[in-house]
């Protein structure tokens, strides 16, 4: 069993002066598993990363990565570990191929071996057209394409990644998320980021870390199932009703739904001009899904779609990390309905745009 | 090839992927010539088969020129960029690190030292022949530019390690430099204990004795000691992230 450890952080704590930036953090990442290293920004994520690939040392505690401890065998760890540094920063004056060559004979790979091994990079991260190019004239996302060929060139068994998909587009993140699923099916990694969906994307299980101090580790079920409540999504035809019956109007739908016995909170979800969708948060305990359905016939509705499932990660996220937020914003540690939702995401975007900007 | 020389020739390498290294290059040897030939009569007036004014002028350039400029963005950009943590986290000690930045940089300065042989070759040898010329004192020259060299680069590598701004850098070495250099002038200025020390680190008085073909095993433990000492301390500099 504990061969099968790959990452191990036992009482990590950093103070960098007054401050604590990480506060007695352990977990433990085992083969095979793509692990999502949540948390909002200045949460700790990069600091622990920084401590695991031995690039700062922890003020107490320890780390064994691919069962080298951090402090004995910082090299050892290194050679064990493809890194990816937040924002992937690397040398502009070099094209992508030299780049990689540099990297790679930093890490003792021969000719033979570095060509091969060239080779299935250039396959996974997409690098083909890029491979003569300067890097300083690549954009975000084959930097980022870069900074994953560069960690994955020695072909390690374990990944850490830093914020992977932060000031990528779109398109871009769908990308790189891809690669990273690809890249994980036989790999070990820990990825940081402030998105939940990349998470629910490509992670079974999530660390959520807030103020340094890990608040929720667990498959991302567990996770979501921590607050008790289950959430129903509908979604009812806003233009046609059943056999002559008229559609449904916002407000009508809502406080039918609220009506149902077990509710606990309606919440209407974006949609478009042709349905009405709605967010329904329930006890755990039970299942609606009937009620629902009977509701929807006896009043004549088009449902469209129904499903049942454990509270959005983004709630629990939220819930998880709002009451430190909220210090730092100078209100009260209570968790106030009206907050907006984006808080948490809004802020991240914000800095990064800043350092590119420095860029 | 080990880590250390891979990052030696990288730093190398990429003086030559900026128009800096050329700039420099250029400026330096106008400069050079300007001072060995035009300056006060140069090279003409002492009228003697002589390099000593090579020896005097080239510290000279290299102390508020090259090895500032060469210098300043080491370590100081690595850090202000990011690269640091992507360079540390492969698999280098950080004495590598130190160490193959320090050859890197002290390669380019080397170059520029080689190539003012350019001198004693083209007037004594091919094509021109102005006289014999004695290489006993050429050599010593050489011996203590590179020793002067090397403690001077120590010092700018030093420097670059303190700070994330290579403008800050460029500054402070410049100034490190030329208070060493002029430190004997500025030791007639004040007495006592300070005068000695600053007698006793001077690197203009350290290099006369080479310039006139006498090598002294003080000078050139003296010389090697800034080195070593300079590098020790940045070493320490960089290892201080882990703590800080």
């Amino acid at each position: 069993m504990t061969t099968d450890v790959m990452i191990s952080a036992s009482g990590l704590t950093k103070k960098f002066g007054s401050v604590r930036a990480l506060d007695n953090v352990s977990f433990e990442v085992r083969r095979g598993e793509v692990v999502g290293f949540l948390g909002p920004n200045g949460a700790g994520k990069s600091t622990t990363m920084r401590i695991l690939t031995c690039f700062i040392a922890p003020t107490a505690g320890s780390a064994k990565v691919a069962g080298r401890d951090v402090f004995e065998d910082p090299l050892g760890v290194r050679r064990g570990v493809g890194y990816l540094p937040q924002r992937a920063p690397l040398y502009g004056d070099m094209s992508v191929q030299e780049y990689l060559k540099f990297t790679a004979e930093i890490r003792g790979l021969d000719d033979h071996t570095f060509s091969r091994r060239l080779g299935k990079v250039i396959e996974v991260c997409g690098l083909a057209q890029t491979l003569g190019k300067q890097i300083s004239h690549l954009s975000h996302g084959y930097r980022q394409r870069v900074g994953l060929g560069q960690a994955l060139i020695h072909d390690p068994p374990i990944l850490i990644l830093d914020e992977p998909t932060s000031d990528l587009d779109p398109n871009e993140k769908a990308e790189v998320l891809r690669y990273i699923d690809e890249i994980g099916k036989d790999r070990t990694i820990l990825l940081s980021t402030h998105n939940l969906a990349e998470v629910e994307q490509s992670c079974a299980r999530a660390i959520i870390v807030s103020k340094g101090r890990v608040v929720a580790d667990g498959p991302l079920d567990d996770i979501r199932g921590k607050t008790g409540h289950v959430r129903y999504l509908v979604t009812v035809d806003e233009q046609h009703g059943e056999s002559g019956h008229a559609p449904p109007k916002a407000i009508e739908l809502e406080t039918a739904l609220a009506g149902l016995a077990g509710a606990r909170a309606v919440n209407e979800l974006p949609t478009d001009e042709r349905a009405h969708r709605f967010e329904l948060a329930a006890d755990q305990a039970g299942d609606l899904r009937a009620e629902i359905f009977r509701l929807m016939v006896a009043k004549g509705w088009t449902l469209l779609e129904l499903r049942r499932d454990a509270q959005s990660l983004d709630t629990v996220f939220r819930e998880l990390t709002r009451g430190e937020q909220r210090l730092d914003a100078g209100r009260s540690a209570e968790v106030d309905e009206d907050d907006d939702v984006d808080d948490v995401d809004d802020e991240p975007e914000a800095d990064s745009a800043d350092t590119e900007d420095k860029e | 090839m080990s880590p250390m020389l891979t990052i030696a020739k990288r730093e190398f390498r990429s003086y030559f992927d900026s128009p800096l290294a050329y700039v420099v290059m250029c400026l330096t040897f106008l400069l050079l010539g300007l001072a060995f030939f035009m300056y006060g009569g140069g090279f003409w007036q002492i009228d003697r088969a002589s390099l000593q004014l090579l020896f005097e002028y080239t510290p000279v350039g290299l102390s508020v020129l090259v090895v500032p400029v060469v210098t300043m963005r080491l370590i100081a950009e690595e850090k202000r960029s990011g690269t640091l943590e992507m360079l540390i986290t492969l698999p280098v000690n950080d004495s590598d690190v130190i160490l193959g930045k320090y050859l890197g940089a002290l390669g380019l300065v080397m170059a520029l030292v080689v190539a003012t042989a350019l001198y004693p070759i083209a007037m004594f040898g091919w094509p021109w022949n102005l006289g014999v010329l004695d290489t006993g004192p050429v050599w010593a020259g050489y011996v203590g530019l590179t020793l002067f060299s090397a403690a001077a680069v120590a010092i700018g590598l030093l420097v670059s390690t303190l700070t994330e701004s290579q403008a800050v850098a460029f500054f402070i070495t410049f100034f490190v430099l030329l208070i060493l250099w002029f430190a004997e002038a500025a030791a007639n200025q004040v007495s006592g204990g300070l005068g000695d020390l600053l007698t006793h680190v001077c690197f203009q008085s350290r290099l006369e004795g080479f310039t006139r073909g006498l090598i002294d095993t003080r000078d050139v433990v003296f010389f090697l000691s800034v080195t070593v000492v300079a590098l020790m301390v940045a070493f320490r500099a960089l290892e201080r992230r882990k703590w800080s």
